[in-house]
């Protein structure tokens, strides 16, 4: 059943539940948006053009999360809360719902769970918001997602001119929502062609049938030199991704604090050994890495591609590098060296 | 929050030439006082201080020998420049740069060093606790985006 | 512009040509609109997409300390990248004999955030001309006057002319005025102790440590930055604001002195840092101090690589 609300009670019901949940929603911060406490910014940024610069994955996976804490002069650990109050992430877009889902698959296993990503996973609702106009960055649907994808969120919301139409699909959801009128049938019509619409606006940025066999094929080749010669190894791309999962631990003896911080594979650091010997020397084994890992490795221990499409590592390098160009040129290159 | 004045003193570990001003630095600094001795104040790196600073030091005290006498020649002279500019920025970003104080102790001068704390002690009090930089007394190790 | 650009890849080519240099820093053409990138011509044919325009955003001087010194290296340099060029070669980081400088007079560089302030982000389209520039948004043109584009370094220029070039394309254009370049450390040093520290906090916090500032940089080449030293460890690497405001303080005050004021470190923080605030401060007190900028020519030491018996008038009390 598709409920509707109106636009203008929207803030009502975001204070209805605040009695019960800590809200977050998207909230203007300097030029771009970011997801805050209700009431930071004087008005939500609910429809801004794309998402949110910096990735909801923090809320799950904090950039820095305390591990534990020691005393020691009484050589004893101190507790460190991990369940945070019950919250909900308002107007999250689909690719980065999604995405949260996929790193699931990293810390929620059957052999394995984090019990600080778990407590943070139970204690939140994820409250969509589709992409009625993807821009020319988005690239959701030709990873197999698409802007009013449902997988991995509890509900969500369509904007179509004065209101909002809410689906919902879990259990959580449907409760947060029953309250609300149904929507007509005519008006549930017209909010699935809006949909189907969007989701057709989005031009195939490349090809993924034989995608990871050209990658696996391409890891000795030329190609890579070529791509990487311009990154400059910063973490922007890796930071801003909400697939990228890998951490550092480091003990800060000022503090007595064990931190969990983000690392990322375009450091040279990050696979420096102890011996001094680095199985990544230079730039090119690096940004071969991250794309391998993305769109190659990720498949063999998830069984899907580990991008969502949301475009931030295209609009945020400072060199204009675009993973869609280079991937389109992977999928070439190969069989233009073999046919020449 | 903390309420007792912090003051560390990074000392050059020839400048006190008579034992009893350099006992007096080992054993009988005031408790606000915290020691941090170097082979010279060339070896004091921006970080040093910074470190201090962000820990909650009130104010930072350095202690060196006269340009020209340098145990090293020229360790203390080419910190100098450094030193100056750093406390510029210290300054502009918000830490007064009364609380940062370079005391060059002529090797004669007996009982100066307790004479110079003494003195930078009241000044600090007059300047009141330092909260602006103490970022790791004061501020959690987590950020701003939850 | 274009007619830069015709220029450009005539020398270009000559230079492969005639193998006067290995290879050649310039940029290519974007792959997603408005964003062209560093690009290393080593043939004739690479150049068809060789791009020069006002949005080339990078300081092609970072890619200098990539190469060993022996490599024959064609650089395009505009007034900031050939004082970074300077710098470097006074750091011995490279050798001047085994550089070819193609130096272009440069307008300033157009902040594409600006642009998306005013436009969103849907531009497919851009052109430009020495006083205005033109983009499609939407099928619509829009045109705005340079200046009200140009990013925030590049209104505080002071020598947009290469100060050292091989070859000059272009005619050279007027200095810019260093009493401009003060205004806006003045208006931050005018303000109360409380607000000056307010101002760095609220800037420091939006940092997500990514160091795009360092990567972007071309004075920033250590093989080991201070904040990966684990022991001792001076600086947090979490993102509190101890660790933060570490991270800027000290990054700015190890480019005193070596800092060009390209404004690289800006244009590459994707929290939209105004990264310029501490270094210009400390380039301030140089050109103060020490009567030094970074970079005019090859061979003059960095204030902070020397000291004067003199020093110590001001600063012993």
């Amino acid at each position: 059943m598709m409920h509707i609300l109106n636009k203008k009670k929207l803030n009502q019901i975001l204070t209805g539940w605040s009695t019960k949940y800590d809200i977050y929603a998207p909230q203007k911060v300097e030029d771009y948006s970011q997801f805050l406490p209700l009431g930071t910014a004087d008005e939500l940024a609910l429809n801004e053009p794309h998402n949110t610069r910096f990735p909801p994955k923090s809320f799950f996976l904090p950039q820095s999360e305390t591990l534990l804490k020691y005393d020691h002069r009484l050589k004893q650990l101190k507790e460190v809360v991990i369940t945070p109050k019950p919250r909900i992430i308002f107007g999250i877009r689909p690719c980065d719902a999604y995405a949260v889902k996929l790193l699931d698959t990293v810390f929620d296993t059957a052999e394995y769970t984090d019990p600080y990503w778990k407590a943070k996973r139970n204690a939140t609702l994820l409250i969509g918001m589709g992409c009625n106009d993807p821009c020319q960055t988005c690239f959701c649907t030709t990873v197999g997602h698409g802007p009013f994808n449902h997988d991995g969120l509890d509900a969500l919301l369509t904007e179509c001119q004065d209101n909002y139409f809410i689906e919902t699909f879990t259990e959580k959801g449907n409760k947060l929502f029953s309250d609300l009128p149904a929507a007509t049938k005519d008006q549930q019509r017209q909010v699935q062609e809006m949909q189907k619409k969007a989701a057709k606006s989005m031009q195939p940025a490349f090809d993924t049938t034989n995608l990871k066999q050209n990658l696996n094929q391409s890891f000795d080749s030329k190609y890579w030199a070529a791509i990487s010669e311009s990154c400059l190894g910063c973490g922007i791309c890796t930071f801003l991704c909400p697939t990228c999962f890998c951490f550092d631990i480091v003990d800060e003896v000022q503090r007595n604090e064990r931190i969990r911080n983000w690392d990322t594979c375009m450091f040279r650091i990050y696979s420096l050994e102890a011996s001094g010997h680095n199985p990544r020397p230079t730039r090119k084994e690096r940004t071969r890495q991250r794309i391998m890992h993305k769109y190659s490795y990720w498949i063999d221990h998830a069984g899907e591609i580990g991008c969502t499409g949301c475009g931030r590592c295209i609009r945020n390098c400072p060199v204009g590098l675009d993973i869609r160009a280079m991937l389109r040129a992977v999928n070439t290159f190969e069989s233009e060296t073999v046919n020449a | 929050m903390e309420t007792k004045l912090k003051i560390v003193l990074f000392q050059c570990q020839w400048c006190l030439y008579s034992e009893p001003d350099q006992q007096w630095v080992d054993h009988d600094l005031p408790p606000s006082i915290h020691l941090v001795k170097l082979p010279c104040t060339g070896r004091i790196n921006p970080l040093f201080i910074l470190n201090a600073i962000q820990g909650g030091a009130d104010g930072i005290m350095i202690s060196g020998c006269l340009p020209e006498k340098c145990h090293y020649k020229e360790g203390n002279l080419s910190a100098l420049r450094q030193h100056e500019e750093f406390i510029n920025l210290l300054d502009y970003i918000g830490y007064e740069r009364d609380r940062i104080r370079f005391v060059w102790l002529d090797l004669q001068d007996r009982g100066r060093i307790q004479r110079e704390l003494a003195n930078f002690e009241t000044s600090i009090t007059e300047l009141g606790k330092a909260n602006n930089l103490a970022t790791r007394v004061n501020a959690p190790s987590g950020g701003q985006y939850v | 512009m274009s007619e830069t650009i015709v220029k450009l890849k005539t020398e270009i080519e000559r230079l492969l040509n005639e193998d006067v240099i290995d290879v050649v820093i310039a940029f290519k053409q974007e792959d997603s609109p408005l964003r062209p990138q560093p690009a290393f011509f080593r043939n004739v044919a690479e150049l068809e997409v060789l791009e020069y325009n006002s949005l080339c955003q990078n300081n092609l001087a970072n890619y200098l300390t990539r190469f060993p010194q022996d490599t024959r290296i064609g650089i395009v340099v505009r007034g900031c990248e050939s004082r970074s060029v300077n710098a470097l070669i006074v750091e011995k980081q490279h050798q001047r004999e085994n550089l070819y400088l193609i130096g272009i007079p440069c307008h300033g560089i157009v902040d594409i955030k600006k642009i998306f302030k005013k436009t969103g982000e849907e531009v497919t389209d851009y052109s430009e001309n020495q006083d205005e520039v033109t983009v499609i948004v939407n099928g619509k043109e829009i045109t705005f006057s340079r200046k009200e584009l140009l990013h925030d370094s590049c209104l505080r220029c002071i020598h947009p002319n290469p100060v050292d070039a091989d070859i000059l394309l272009g005619d050279p254009l007027p200095e810019g005025d260093p009493n401009i370049a003060r205004q806006e450390v003045e208006s931050i040093e005018a303000m109360s102790r409380d607000e000056r520290y307010a101002w760095f906090r609220h800037e420091a916090e939006r940092c997500i440590r990514c160091y795009a500032c360092r990567e972007a940089c071309p004075m920033c080449y250590c093989t080991e930055c201070f904040v990966d030293h684990t022991a001792p460890r001076w600086t947090e690497s979490d993102v509190s604001q101890a660790g933060m405001q570490a991270w800027h303080i000290i990054r700015a005050f190890h480019q005193t002195g070596r800092c060009t004021s390209c404004g690289a470190c800006e244009r590459a923080c994707p929290m939209d840092i105004k990264l310029t605030y501490l270094t210009e401060k400390l380039n301030k007190d140089m050109r103060e101090l020490y009567e030094f900028e970074a970079g005019l020519d090859s061979e003059t030491q960095p204030p902070f690589a020397s000291f004067n018996l003199d020093d110590k008038k001001r600063f012993i009390v």
